[in-house]
């Protein structure tokens, strides 16, 4: 099914119902994640250096490897160094990362849609990190959904722009760089200037130096660390390495998504996007979801899918709802374009003694705000080292539970996107969440339940859990057969209208 | 301006208005604003809010009204941050409480400040009844 | 914001959106270096096996082996060219727009003086012997290159030189505070070790006729060089106390004690003047260099212009002797000079000097070398003299080549070059010296890390004039070597970053299990997704798009 060799971003397929399974059996019996997260007798061992609970503490003057200098390696230092100042521990925290975020183009990104999510926003705020301008590219207010069956715009009610679009690099190939600062290199300068040394080294080999973590770069360099932070997303081969070197880790099962970015100008873009993203859910197979979203000069399209490929991409941009919002009809020639690995699974034990797996190379939200789930790794981790100690088991019941958390949410997750899916196969039910949504943006006052529920899925503002259960309420679902009944009751009459709309 | 995150507020235009009920918080992303608290019919200017700070963070810990007017000084940019984004977030990691925390130890910081400034000026009045401000209020801070 | 807009109109266009992949090749480019040295010397691929040790698991010493045999397949001089070359490669190193150019001469004479220590014998090509023998006239470093090529394919080699020495200008003309005799002697060894047989005090031509050595050997080189020093045709140049220069240097460099007097005068702007002038100061004399154009057009190299300014030498340019007046005894009493005028620019851009008219003046001098230029001295080569003019160097005379500055004025790495391709012609062999069909690679400066180049350290000008013989400067220590050799980009040819192989989300990048510097990772076309990725992560350019 995929062309894909290469051990670490083979995205091993896990069926749907298999997973909707694992979610019923974990949702039914929670004493069954003691057993496959990390067993609690696997912990066991620990105890003989229980008594001396100072070594899995950080100490003053202790190395902190971070493999990665992406979203979750650098808020992780951040957060790490800050707390570790008020507690008055002086300790080094190196960031390896051979990324240069000023390159224009792939060399320089970390490659994604670049929508950091409403709330991730509003928590980097409180946080205190604050987005300059140079960065967000664009604030996001609204979202236009479309549907072979027509579009609708899906407004906040707050007049109040809270997705920010960014770049994660230094803008597409060939952009000129001057007014862009990228995502991930704010962060990471954050990091610096929080105290955390960058070295622009490429980590080729993990292995253990008597039970302390030691990594080898490209160029030879060799350490050994007291604290080893894989923060390397899927979107590399080390994960694939560190499967082989012999610590117990597997890789998070992936799958090849897409993104590319569109030179509109920044006046067309005002023009024909202003301030929304466009998402699609369109019959088209292996595709599962798709969005523009509009930067300064440049759109961005993603799409998210079964192993997305050329032909995909090329169904997709011709397809006539996408062509209808490109001036002229018809995207121009990409100017960037990149095939990155999605993940899709979480490790089963994203953690051993001394080392700690955050990010997408941990867990990642299914689909939407990954950014977001690294934040909360990255976070979790480093109040786990920080307050309790580096062993496997304080990882195991300070840190894990926030990865569970998003694990467990991501089994939920495939439930409303398996709802999408089968919104996407079946013309009738189409019509129907159109037909509501257009009815609650017109009406004043409206109470918004089904723009509220596409608004959450599509920007992944909140858990799929809060989602789920607003879609199981009995007025959403009372409001949906009708609409059911009433959009498909006057299709004969309606129909050539719609499908004559571009 | 119009395409950043947040929402715009002109000069002189409230962001949060005293007696109000709130749900939210705040985070200045751009410009300044003044916290303006009245009593007994008078404004009075008691802090200065900048790019970063965080306010209006009672309405997140208990459900009462704002306590003052934040007023945008220049053009500022705002972004709110809702109460149960917050909540749900703190459930999970308390060490978030901090920043708040942060806030208010500043607040109370500056207050304290604030009060032996007012307790010095008192007693210069008392001992000195004809300087000082008549209605013993910082002077400097007065509308 | 500046960008061009579309307008609507611009692209109401019916065809399809068409996926355009963007895939690599791997596709060695052509290292400038190695471009602008003359003797084609693969620089960037000896150093990779030292750069590159930790990827191959060499031991230095295998690395330095390895990067020394690559060094002498093209010229067996390392420590001599090391330290006397203007090495012109670094003037087209990638690097300089960084953080200046690699010290190529630095890494050569440190690689160099280690193969001496260690007692290095140079490689053979051939084990097996041939019949034919070969006859070279000249030992200088065109016929030594020659020699040494023909010995390492089997030849039987003999060398002749009317010298008592081999080395030529490098021994009698380039002073030993810049080359030590030993380093020259050590190097010369070890072409004599391969076998080739030296006969020294031999003038061809007249002690020995060409038909003579024709009649001998089957192959026959000659690398003359220039040995007669050219005069000026101005009054009082014929007598004492005038020399040219590669006389003057000749007789100082054998050791004979040459009375200056107070004042030395150069004419000249070349090596050779140099070497005078410093030479002349380490005699203890005042010098004064006189030179026709301005001092930014003295074709010396940079460093020795510098050496001579820190020894006290003074330079006058835009200056040419008239005359030079001598008292009744014949002695030597000074110069009449013309002051010149920058005049107008030739084809070659370079200034022809007018002489402005009654603008002379006297200069007081007890002693004059004028080291303008030299030629060929063909007596008794009469008839091979037509093919120096020749531009291929084998026409008359299918079995007798000729290289060095005897086919023009040059510097000893394009001598050393001639020699090789003489022999490699004669051998029938495609050039190994140019990449001529290689592109010069597109290397992304900004992906390497930054780092200072290496800086020779150098004796002060005092002690330098109080022993004439030492060193100028000295060889780089092993630790400046590791990390001179570290700032090398290897322009256009893979040197195991891995980055390709990282980030390639498509896995169309394999280890090698053979890989090495040049090429670490297969790549699989058919896995490639075409996202360009790759290109623009690989930093010396080996991978371009397709
Ligand atoms: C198509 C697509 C669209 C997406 N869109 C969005 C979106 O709109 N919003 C959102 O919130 N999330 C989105 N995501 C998810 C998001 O990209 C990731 O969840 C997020 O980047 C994870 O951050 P991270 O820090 O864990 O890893 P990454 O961002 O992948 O960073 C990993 C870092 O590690 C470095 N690294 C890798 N290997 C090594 C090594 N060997 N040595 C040293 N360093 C190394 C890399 O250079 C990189 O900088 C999208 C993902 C995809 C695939
Ligand atoms: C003073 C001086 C300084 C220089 N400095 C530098 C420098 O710093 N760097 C650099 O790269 N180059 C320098 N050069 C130039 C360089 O030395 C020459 O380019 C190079 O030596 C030429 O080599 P060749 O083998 O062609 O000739 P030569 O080195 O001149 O050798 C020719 C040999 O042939 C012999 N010979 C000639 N005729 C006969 C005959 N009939 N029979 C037998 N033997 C004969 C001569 O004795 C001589 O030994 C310098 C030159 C001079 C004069
Ligand atoms: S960086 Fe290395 S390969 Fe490139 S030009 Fe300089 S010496 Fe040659
Ligand atoms: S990075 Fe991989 S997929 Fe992309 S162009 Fe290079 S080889 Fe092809
Ligand atoms: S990216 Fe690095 S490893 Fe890959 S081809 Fe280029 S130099 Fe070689």
């Amino acid at each position: 099914m995929h062309d894909t060799k290469d051990a670490s971003t083979k995205p091993g397929e896990q069926g749907h119902e298999k997973v909707e399974e694992e979610a019923v059996r974990i949702l039914t019996d929670p004493g069954s994640w003691a057993k496959h997260g990390s067993g609690t007798d696997e912990e066991g061992p620990r105890s003989e250096t229980n008594g001396d609970s100072d070594n899995w503490k950080l100490q003053p003057g202790n190395r902190v490897a971070v493999i990665g200098g992406g979203p979750a390696g650098s808020l992780f230092s951040q957060f790490l160094l800050k707390t570790m100042a008020h507690l008055d521990i002086d300790i080094d925290v190196e960031i390896y990362e051979p990324r240069d975020f000023n390159f224009c183009g792939p060399a320089g990104c970390n490659h994604c849609g670049g929508v950091v999510s409403e709330s991730l926003i509003q928590i980097l705020g409180t946080e205190g990190v604050v987005l300059p301008e140079e960065v967000v590219q664009r604030g996001i207010d609204s979202y236009v959904m479309h549907m072979d069956v027509g579009s609708v715009r899906i407004e906040t009610p707050l007049q109040e722009k809270r997705i920010a679009a960014v770049y994660r690099g230094n803008g597409p190939r060939q952009s000129e760089p001057a007014s862009i600062a990228g995502f991930d290199h704010h962060l990471i300068s954050l990091a610096r200037s929080a105290g955390a040394k960058v070295r622009q080294q490429m980590v080729t080999e993990v292995d253990l130096d008597e039970g302390r973590p030691r990594i080898t770069c490209a160029d030879g360099h060799r350490q050994t660390y007291d604290l080893l932070v894989v923060a390397s997303g899927v979107n590399s081969a080390l994960l694939g390495l560190i499967e082989k070197s012999g610590l117990e880790f597997k890789a998070p099962t992936a799958v090849k998504s897409f993104v590319a970015e569109f030179k509109l100008g920044a006046a067309t873009i005002e023009r024909s996007f202003g301030t929304s993203m466009h998402v699609f859910l369109l019959d088209i197979p292996r595709l599962q979801f798709a969005a523009l979203i509009p930067k300064g000069e440049y759109l961005t399209l993603v799409m998210l899918g079964d192993d997305v490929d050329q032909e995909l991409v090329e169904s997709f941009l011709n397809a006539p709802e996408v062509r209808s919002c490109f001036p002229g009809n018809r995207p121009p020639d990409n100017a960037c374009q990149c095939f990155p690995r999605l993940n899709l699974s979480h490790v089963r034990r994203p953690f051993a003694d001394r080392v700690v797996f955050i990010g997408d190379s941990g867990v990642a939200r299914l689909y939407k705000d990954g950014i977001g789930s690294a934040y909360r790794t990255a976070k979790a981790a480093a109040n786990c080292v920080a307050l309790h100690g580096i062993s496997a088991r304080d990882f195991h019941y300070h840190y894990w539970p926030a990865c569970k958390k998003i694990a467990i949410d991501n089994l939920l997750g495939r439930c409303v996107f398996g709802f999408c899916h089968l919104l996407q196969k079946l013309r009738f039910a189409r019509r129907s969440v159109m037909r509501m949504t257009v009815i609650e943006q017109r009406t004043e006052g409206a109470i918004p339940h089904m723009s509220s529920v596409l608004w959450d899925v599509f920007t992944g503002s909140a858990p799929y859990r809060e989602v789920l259960f607003r879609t199981l309420h009995p007025f959403f679902l009372g409001r949906l057969i009708w609409n059911l009944l009433a959009a498909n009751a006057w299709k004969s009459g309606r129909r050539n209208r719609e499908l004559s709309t571009p | 301006m119009s395409d950043l995150l947040g929402r715009n507020y002109q000069p002189g235009e409230d962001i949060v208005t005293e007696g109000e009920v709130g749900d939210c918080m705040y985070v200045i992303q751009q410009g300044s604003a003044e916290v303006i608290r009245t009593e007994d019919g008078v404004a009075t200017v008691v802090d200065t809010m900048v790019a970063g700070d965080l306010f209006g963070e009672m309405a997140i810990l208990e459900h009462t009204v704002r306590s003052s007017t934040v007023r945008a000084v220049d053009p500022v940019r705002a972004l709110t941050i809702d109460r149960k984004t917050f909540l749900r977030r703190i459930q999970e990691d308390p060490s978030l409480a901090l920043s708040i925390l942060d806030v208010m130890c500043r607040r109370v910081r500056n207050l304290d400040t604030t009060i032996a400034h007012l307790k010095h000026q008192l007693a210069e009045l008392s001992a000195n009844p004809e300087g000082g401000s008549p209605d013993g209020s910082p002077g400097e801070n007065a509308p | 914001m500046k960008s061009e807009e579309l307008t609507e109109t611009d692209r109401t266009d019916e065809a399809d959106f068409v996926f355009k992949p963007v895939r690599p090749v791997q596709s060695e480019g052509q290292a400038p270096c190695q471009l602008n040295c003359p003797c084609s010397t693969n620089i960037r691929d000896w150093i990779a096996p030292i750069a590159q040790r930790e990827h191959t698991g060499a031991s230095l010493r295998e690395a330095y082996e390895e990067a020394w045999t690559r060094i002498v397949d093209h010229n067996p001089f390392p420590a001599v060219m090391g330290r006397i070359c203007p090495h012109p490669c670094e003037s087209g190193c990638n690097r300089i727009g960084k953080d200046g150019n690699v010290s190529v001469s630095a890494l050569e004479r440190f690689l160099g003086d280690w193969a001496l220590e260690q007692k290095l014998r140079l490689p053979r090509l051939d084990r097996e012997s041939r019949d034919e023998s070969v006859a070279v006239v000249g030992a200088g470093p065109a016929g030594l290159s020659y020699a040494y090529q023909m010995a390492r394919r089997g030849y039987r080699v003999k060398v002749f030189d009317w010298h008592p020495e081999a080395g030529g200008m490098l021994r009698y003309g380039v002073p030993k505070y810049r080359l030590p005799r030993s380093v020259l002697d050590a190097e010369i060894a070890r072409i004599t070790e391969l076998g080739v047989e030296l006969c020294l005090g031999v003038r061809i031509g007249t002690d020995l006729s060409l038909e003579e050595l024709k009649a001998d050997h089957q192959l026959l080189f000659l690398g003359l060089g220039t040995q007669q020093g050219r005069l000026m045709n101005i009054p009082g140049e014929n007598g004492a106390s005038v020399w040219v220069g590669t006389d003057f240097l000749e007789r100082y460099n054998e050791g004979h004690a040459l009375s200056l007097g107070e004042h030395l005068v150069v004419i000249g702007g070349g090596n050779t003047a140099i070497d005078v002038a410093r030479t002349g100061r380490r005699s203890g004399a005042r010098v004064t260099v006189l030179y026709r154009r301005q001092l930014e057009e003295m074709p010396a190299i940079d460093s020795e212009i510098r050496h001579a300014r820190e020894e006290g030498v003074d330079f006058e340019d835009l200056a040419t002797p008239l005359e030079i007046s001598r008292d009744a005894s014949g002695a030597l009493r000074g110069l009449t000079v013309q002051r010149l005028h920058p005049g107008k620019q030739d084809d070659d851009g370079r200034h022809v000097p007018q002489a402005i008219p009654g603008d002379t003046y006297y200069l007081d001098a007890s002693a004059v070398v004028i080291a303008i230029s030299q030629v060929t001295d063909w007596t008794g080569l009469e008839d091979a003299e037509s093919m120096a003019g020749a531009e291929t160097t084998r026409q008359p005379d299918s079995r007798l080549t000729l290289g060095g500055d005897v086919l023009r004025l040059g510097i000893a790495s394009q001598a050393i070059a001639e020699g090789r391709k003489c022999a490699e012609q004669a051998r029938g062999e495609p050039p190994n010296s140019l990449l001529a069909d290689k592109t010069l690679p597109t290397v992304k400066v900004d992906h390497y890390a930054g780092a200072d180049s290496v800086n020779l350290t150098e004796a002060l000008p005092d002690e330098r004039l109080l022993s004439p013989d030492l060193e100028t400067s000295h060889t780089i220590s092993e630790n400046e070597f590791l990390a001179e050799v570290q700032r090398c980009l290897s322009c256009g040819s893979c040197l195991g970053c891995y980055q390709c192989w990282m980030y390639c989300n498509a896995g169309s990048f394999t280890p090698l299990e053979q890989g090495g510097p040049g090429q670490y990772f297969s790549f699989d076309s058919d896995l490639c997704e075409g996202c360009g990725k790759c290109i623009e992560l690989c930093p010396c350019g080996y991978l371009s798009p397709k």
